[in-house]
């Protein structure tokens, strides 16, 4: 029954993107016509190609940033007993977003800056990790008190970089700070995918130690999981998809943790079902997500973390309500 | 950075036909077009183009973020944009969709000729870019030998007034300051650094700079009387009212203003003091 | 005769706090074990200790005579099972999960999915008398139920050992008694070794073939029911007066009926 289940999910999710990815190859400022882009003809095919050539690589890129932060986010879940943790919460994208920053500030190519956002993500994961350690053990509830100091302190330093940076690298802390798919390449997709695969491969394979753990710690201790090691490699995976993200697409919250409330709701906590449907249903969200940014108010767009923070706010809101 | 991705001469099969849908994506690159005779080639301008008074017919394609979809949908040969001015991401995005680009560097009034001289390249203009950048070269070579060894009053150049920000180092403002004799006080802070009012109280400015439009000059004097401009030493400095269309842009009629600073800050007459 | 496990001198702490300081207690194969102590004497830890929940930092634990350090996790994990005294359910998690989940130890990747983990899981819960349950979410069900079914993820587990942290608090008389009653029988057909914490004097008692009394970290006593369960041991253990009692069954009740004064 789990094994249909997973299936059904899984389909339902890929049912879900495949309507995203189209919605998202449609909407925008500018209108694409699918018969002008297959004919090819004139002026209007010639518009519709390069548009689509716009589009696409921007779709691919919201797929797998949304892919990366929803699945970042189920295993924090999971691994921290807490429905309500996330990514963000953690203080892993500040720290990326301030190791770009700082990279740009330095001058350094822009090439470089994705490495700084994963030293960023990495570093500020290891520094929140030993500031919750205890006794030896890494404490979960420290973890989040400790992310939340992290993010304080990055959004500090980040504000203090945006207002001495000029130019360039103001305008680029901006995207940083607010989110946007803007920037999206196929040879940025390329890039980003190999980060995403193998993050994936990772937590997939933990996938039944995170369900021990999602009954407690002790839980998985008792049933021989060695917690350390697993909450060591599963803290690390999860940085890195969110480290990964930001580097691409600047800092965008709330998909890490409402995409897995959400799918959890349909198929259950079974996180052998839930990664894998949480990592579709985060691309298709994202890909709607930056649909309605570009169409909001074309032909301007709107920072996709906003439209994100838009819905996920309220969302966010509600849920509190309804669990006391 | 961008500027990797700047072409720089013709391409090895001979000169590159002139483009014929033009896109300018920062008000500056608008007027430098227009300058080398190409306006007409214009197909969409960013949303501060307003110089020419032609430019303002031309559809726009987006302000400090362009969108990269508009610009596509205008079916550019050519696309113009600025390594400061412009956000990476969509410039970059229409680059590797195969849309030709071309970035023109910023940052001093050196980079303002080599930016006209490329665009020339670029459109197709090479001849008429080169008279431009001779003559403006020229006059520039002028107004420094006008406000050479001349007293070089101490100045803030603020291109806002609240908050206060200010010409810094490395623009191409700083580098009109210095050509038309003036000493910049910013120089060292790289940019356009907000600066603190209290700052300003104390800064030893002999002459404040405020390049204002009709619209926003109620703005800066509203400041002077009442405002961060108004107390201690920078209440007491002489104000230069320049024209803020001219001064803020980084293209032909930067040079028209570099003369029009130069006359205000050393009226004629002035001579060497020993 | 090497019991089956035994501590030498054992000694754990919670950070800074010394839980443990020198236990030393034996348990053979077969017997029901009570341990008893005041809160704070070190019974749960020791019973974490033992399911490798916690790591001590002293002394030694050995499983049929090998140190319990130098065995895999998952070894050990599939002949011990611990049944904690709360569990907090924060997610939802059908109840034939949670019972899978006790395969998980003996399971690849501790991923229990197969037809024959599903039929173990099934059984025990038939056992447990929760078979009924397997589709309901277990954060919904009631104490006594929960305990059950938490039995039932031991039996599926087919561990050897047993570790269970008051298993009894809280319950209701009759989901008490059934409780028990499902030890009893499970421990017989199976034989298995069972360690358990309890408060309940006259429980231990009833079911236990030794009581080991544990105070301040140390083990102050082992033996029989009537060995260790005496006015004067009881006085040192918890600080209470206490009358021995033989109820109309003729069992020995104690009857704890004052603290000690002064001494705490």
């Amino acid at each position: 029954m789990r094994r249909r289940t997973r299936a059904a999910g899984l389909a339902g999710a890929a049912g879900l993107l495949a309507v995203c990815v189209l919605v998202g190859l449609s909407v925008g400022g500018v209108r694409l016509s699918l018969s002008d882009l297959l004919s090819g003809a004139g002026p209007a095919g010639e518009t519709a190609r390069l548009v689509a050539s716009l589009r696409a690589p921007r779709v691919l890129l919201a797929a797998l940033v949304g892919g990366c932060l929803a699945l970042a986010g189920a295993a924090l879940q999971a691994l921290l007993k807490n429905p309500l943790a996330d990514p963000f919460l953690l203080g892993t994208s500040g720290g990326a977003a301030t190791g770009a920053a700082l990279a740009a500030l330095a001058g350094l190519s822009p090439l470089v800056s994705p490495a700084a956002s994963f030293a960023g993500a990495v570093a500020s994961s290891l520094a929140v990790a030993a500031l919750a350690r205890r006794g030896g053990r890494l404490d979960l509830h420290r973890l989040l008190l400790a992310g939340l100091i992290a993010n304080a302190f990055f959004s500090a330093v980040l504000l203090g970089v945006f207002s001495v940076a000029s130019g360039q690298t103001a305008r680029t802390m901006l995207f940083w700070m607010m989110g946007s798919l803007a920037d999206a390449t196929p040879a940025r997709v390329l890039a980003l995918a190999p980060y995403a695969a193998a993050g994936l491969a990772v937590l997939l394979a933990f996938a039944a130690r995170l369900n021990l753990f999602a009954v407690g710690e002790e839980n998985a201790a008792a049933l021989g999981v060695d917690v350390e090691s697993s909450k060591r490699i599963v803290f690390l995976a999860a940085s890195l998809l969110t480290g990964a993200a930001v580097a691409f697409a600047g800092i965008i919250g709330f998909v890490g943790l409402l995409v897995p409330h959400a799918v959890r709701s349909v198929v259950g906590n079974d996180q052998r079902t839930l990664l894998p449907v949480s990592a579709v249903a985060g691309a298709a969200l994202l890909i709607a997500a930056d649909a309605v940014s570009r169409a909001a108010f074309a032909p301007a767009e709107l920072p996709v973390g906003a439209v994100t923070a838009a819905i996920g706010a309220p969302v966010f809101a509600w849920l509190l309500l309804k669990n006391p | 950075m961008l500027a990797c991705r700047a072409e720089s001469g013709f391409s090895r099969s001979g000169p590159a036909p002139a483009p014929r849908r033009v896109v300018a994506l920062a008000p500056n690159l608008t007027e430098i077009v227009f300058a080398l005779g190409a306006g007409a080639g214009l197909v969409g301008v960013s949303d501060y183009s307003d110089y020419p008074p032609a430019a303002r017919a031309i559809p726009r394609v987006g302000g400090l973020e362009v969108s990269a979809e508009r610009v596509a949908s205008l079916r550019p040969d050519l696309v113009l944009a600025t390594q400061e001015g412009n956000a990476r991401g969509p410039v970059s995005a229409l680059a590797a969709a195969g849309v030709r680009v071309v970035v023109l560097p910023t940052g001093s009034l050196d980079a303002v000729l080599e930016s006209i001289r490329l665009c020339g390249d670029a459109l197709g203009r090479r001849e008429t870019a080169a008279r431009l950048v001779e003559s403006l070269a020229r006059r520039r070579a002028a107004v420094r030998a006008r406000s050479s060894g001349l007293r070089r009053p101490k100045t803030v150049l603020l291109v806002w007034p609240d908050p206060p920000q200010a010409a810094g180092g490395g623009t191409f403002l700083d580098d009109v300051l210095s050509d038309a004799g003036a000493e910049n006080l910013l120089r060292t802070r790289p940019g356009w650094p907000v600066v603190s009012p209290e700052y300003l109280t104390t800064a030893p400015a002999d002459v404040l700079v405020l390049p204002a439009s009709p619209e926003n000059r109620p703005i800066f004097e509203r400041s002077l009387s009442a405002g961060a401009l108004s107390r201690g030493t920078i209440g007491r400095a002489r104000v230069v009212w320049m024209d803020e269309a001219s001064l803020s842009r980084p293209g032909p009629r930067v040079f028209d203003a570099l003369e029009e600073l130069a006359a205000a800050l050393h009226p004629a007459g002035e001579r060497v003091s020993p | 005769m090497t019991a089956f496990v035994e501590a030498r001198g054992l000694t754990a702490s919670y950070g800074a706090t010394r839980a443990l300081e020198g236990v030393d207690a034996a348990i053979g194969r077969g017997e029901v074990v009570a341990l008893l102590g005041e809160n704070g004497s070190g019974k749960s830890t020791f019973l974490r200790v033992v399911a490798r929940i916690v790591a001590p930092n002293g002394g030694e634990l050995l499983l049929e005579g090998r140190p319990l350090a130098t065995l895999p996790r998952r070894e050990t994990a599939r002949r011990t099972a611990y049944l904690p005294q709360a569990t907090e359910l924060v997610f939802p998690i059908r109840c034939l999960d949670l019972v899978l989940q006790g395969r998980a130890p003996h399971a690849r990747g501790f991923s229990a999915d197969s037809a024959d983990d599903r039929n173990r899981a099934l059984a025990a819960m038939r056992a447990c008398d929760v078979e009924a349950l397997a589709d309901r979410d277990a954060s919904a069900i009631s104490g006594g139920e929960k305990r059950r079914v938490f039995l039932a993820r031991a039996l599926a587990q087919e561990a050897e050992l047993w570790l269970l942290d008051e298993p009894t608090a809280g319950l209701d008389p009759r989901h008490r008694l059934e409780f028990l009653e499902l030890l009893a029988r499970v421990h017989r057909e199976r034989g298995t070794t069972v360690v358990l914490v309890t408060h309940e004097i006259d429980l231990a008692s009833d079911i236990a073939d030794r009581v080991v009394l544990l105070r301040a970290g140390r083990a102050l006593a082992a033996g029989s029911p009537e060995q260790t369960l005496t006015a004067d041991l009881l006085r040192r253990a918890f600080g209470v007066e206490s009358r021995i009692e033989t109820d109309g069954s003729g069992r020995r009740r104690v009857v704890p009926y004052a603290p000690v004064k002064g001494s705490r």
